[in-house]
């Protein structure tokens, strides 16, 4: 994974599921995965419950084929710990949720979960009925624009705790034992990233947390969010000191921000906006890092953002995903020709709207194999679908995505 | 018409606050409500032309919605009471199991400004509901959202819910959402498919005239 992170031609292609919380798993195909390779039975971990995403266990991972690890943050988005797991029912299924996962069926069918686990708080996420994600319920103060005040939105940004510290040193440690490549979420510099922003993890959320208000705000309350990113920047760079003094150079990669900037057709700023509100402040985060850290930034992006990739270049990205081919402007072998030597693809491998959840095998194998034929020469490339791989994909349409990668590289899979 | 063209701007401009104060003034001096309606639908059209040609993104577009929406409120009431005609009737919400709705706001917000007569069910929304709904407001056009793969299916359930109730010939059925294409639109039996709040504009305009 180095030689490609470093734009060398690695022996293979690396292949990533399951490291970070946009190239994950849903937990009823990682159960899918397990019952397909003859893993040992058993309940699957939700070790991220907002998307249930499955915890890929190095079982898996090796009956995969996969060659990347995760580091995630202590708590979970919904400001509980990924810890002390108990049973849990999930439409069927049986899986492991954290022991503060605490959640009430409502008579309809949906699902409602509580932040910190906490029943007394009003629920921070509902899944409907139907649906295989939880979702943030919007819980916004009524904005009084006299008293609004930065703070109010910083409340999540806090310097990071010695016990924050000892799991991100201890999940280091056992990442780093595995030999595989680690890709680390330590979290805090993600600016305005919009699946944030409701703060589904905070009992009392105040400030600007409705998503359209927040959209509006980008434009109508410019300084305002200038002041939070500025505040945040400087508490995420002293965070990311100490996280560093504590595991140094182990990680290959940090996750940087996920905030989206793209939609399927266009995008949710211009250029000039981009640079003037966001660019300032990822430039000084991947700044430090690169200034004092041998880590990768990874920049996660829906949509079409090819028109960003330059200002992502600039302000210090090495990586971007999710590489939404099917958005418009991100046609593969442009990108690749484009920006293959200076941004690393960590994506893009098949498309998960219509090709893995809906097409043939056959269908999956063919896209696979043209998708790694454009980013593989030269490395920069890891194989990660477009996004998590979502609820209701058929297994047989990810063993053949698998296979496929595996067929590239001239590796035998089963 | 100084008022008028001040509430074209306010709506192009996204100022809800001019745009709700422009209204009354006109209103005030006895513009008639068509009038005011008048001058909405262009504006959102051009709010939508600004948007395709990628000048206007989706917080612009979120301002201007709700400048427009900020006139309609005051309008509406007059409009119903002078028995004024819409360009048709609208049922408009995200499939059962799907509660992402900035997508789907975005089109209610641009049928409203194309003067269409919207019946926002929300996000979430069972088949049933948008039946009752179609029924009860004599709508002509329902409007269908999904983002997610998962939920994509509610949308057949809802067109085939529509055919099972025997109301499959009084309304058109028109879908959209980030994972939603044409090929899915015709594989379901929809009427029609928009990738675009805009582009949903001039299709839900050509649908309820064929």
């Amino acid at each position: 994974m180095r030689t490609a992170l470093e734009h060398r031609q690695p022996d293979r292609i690396p292949l990533d599921f399951g490291s970070t919380s946009v190239t994950g798993i849903h937990v009823s195909c990682v159960a899918a995965l397990r019952h397909h390779y003859g893993l040992a039975p058993g309940p699957v971990k939700v070790h991220e419950p907002y998307q249930m995403l499955g915890l890929v266990e190095d079982d898996l991972r090796a009956a995969m084929g996969l060659d990347v690890t995760g580091v995630f943050p202590r708590k979970t988005m919904f400001g509980f710990p990924a810890a002390g797991w108990k049973e849990w029912n999930f439409r069927g299924l049986d899986v492991l949720v954290p022991g503060d996962f605490r959640t009430r069926t409502e008579p309809n069918g949906d699902i409602l979960i509580y932040p910190e686990g906490d029943r007394t708080a009003a629920p921070s996420g509902r899944m409907p009925l139907g649906s295989a994600f939880f979702d943030s319920i919007v819980r916004q103060p009524e904005i009084d624009d006299e008293k609004l005040d930065p703070a109010d939105n910083l409340e999540e940004f806090a310097p990071v705790s010695e016990a924050d510290l000892d799991h991100i040193e201890c999940s280091v440690r056992t990442a780093c034992g595995g030999g595989y490549g680690v890709a680390a979420t330590f979290g805090g510099t993600a600016f305005g990233d919009i699946a944030l922003v409701p703060a589904p993890f905070l009992k009392n959320p105040k400030g600007i947390r409705d998503v359209t208000e927040w959209y509006m705000s980008t434009r109508t309350r410019r300084g305002y969010i200038h002041r939070i990113f500025e505040r945040q920047c400087e508490i995420g760079m002293e965070n990311l000191a100490r996280i560093h003094a504590r595991i140094g150079d182990a990680v290959d990669c940090m996750f940087v921000c996920g905030t989206d900037f793209g939609t399927q057709t266009s995008a949710f700023c211009s250029v000039p906006t981009f640079r003037e509100l966001w660019f300032p402040y990822y430039q000084r985060v991947n700044g430090w890092v690169h200034a004092n850290t041998a880590w990768k930034c990874f920049k996660h992006s829906c949509g079409s953002v090819e028109r960003f990739f330059e200002s992502f270049i600039e302000a210090g990205f090495d990586i971007v995903n999710p590489v939404q081919c099917s958005a418009a402007g991100m046609e593969p072998a442009e990108l690749k020709r484009k920006y293959g030597s200076r941004l690393v693809f960590w994506g893009g491998g098949v498309d998960t709207q219509k090709t893995l959840p809906f097409g043939t095998p056959q269908e999956v194998r063919e896209e696979v194999l043209r998708r790694c034929q454009i980013f593989a020469p030269g490395g920069g490339f890891v194989f990660n679908s477009i996004h998590n791989l979502q609820a209701g994909t058929p297994v047989e349409n990810i063993v053949a995505m698998l296979r496929a990668v595996h067929e590239f590289n001239g590796v035998a899979h089963a | 018409m100084p008022d008028l063209e001040k509430l074209h701007a306010a709506v192009i401009e996204g100022d809800w606050k001019a745009a709700a104060a422009v209204t009354h003034a006109a209103i005030a001096r006895g513009v008639a409500p068509l009038t005011i309606v008048g001058c909405l639908v262009p504006a959102m059209d051009e709010v939508g032309r600004l948007f395709e040609c990628e000048e206007y993104f989706v917080p612009e577009m979120l301002l201007s919605a709700r400048a427009m929406k900020a006139s309609m409120e005051i309008v509406r009431p007059l409009l119903a009471a002078a028995g004024a005609e819409p360009v048709g009737r609208v049922v408009i919400g995200t499939v059962k199991g799907d509660l992402h709705d900035i997508g789907k706001n975005l089109v209610a917000s641009m049928l409203e400004g194309g003067g269409f007569e919207v019946i926002d069910l929300g996000a979430d929304v069972a088949p049933e509901r948008f039946i009752e709904a179609a029924t009860a407001r004599h709508a002509n056009l329902v409007a269908l959202s999904a983002l997610l793969t998962v939920t994509m299916p509610s949308m057949k359930t809802t067109v085939d819910a529509f055919q099972a109730a025997g109301l499959r010939e009084q309304v058109k059925i028109m879908v959209g959402g980030a994972p939603v294409t044409q090929q899915y639109a015709d594989a379901i039996g929809a009427d029609g498919y928009s990738e675009s709040a805009a582009g949903a504009v001039a299709l839900a305009r050509k649908l309820v005239v064929v």
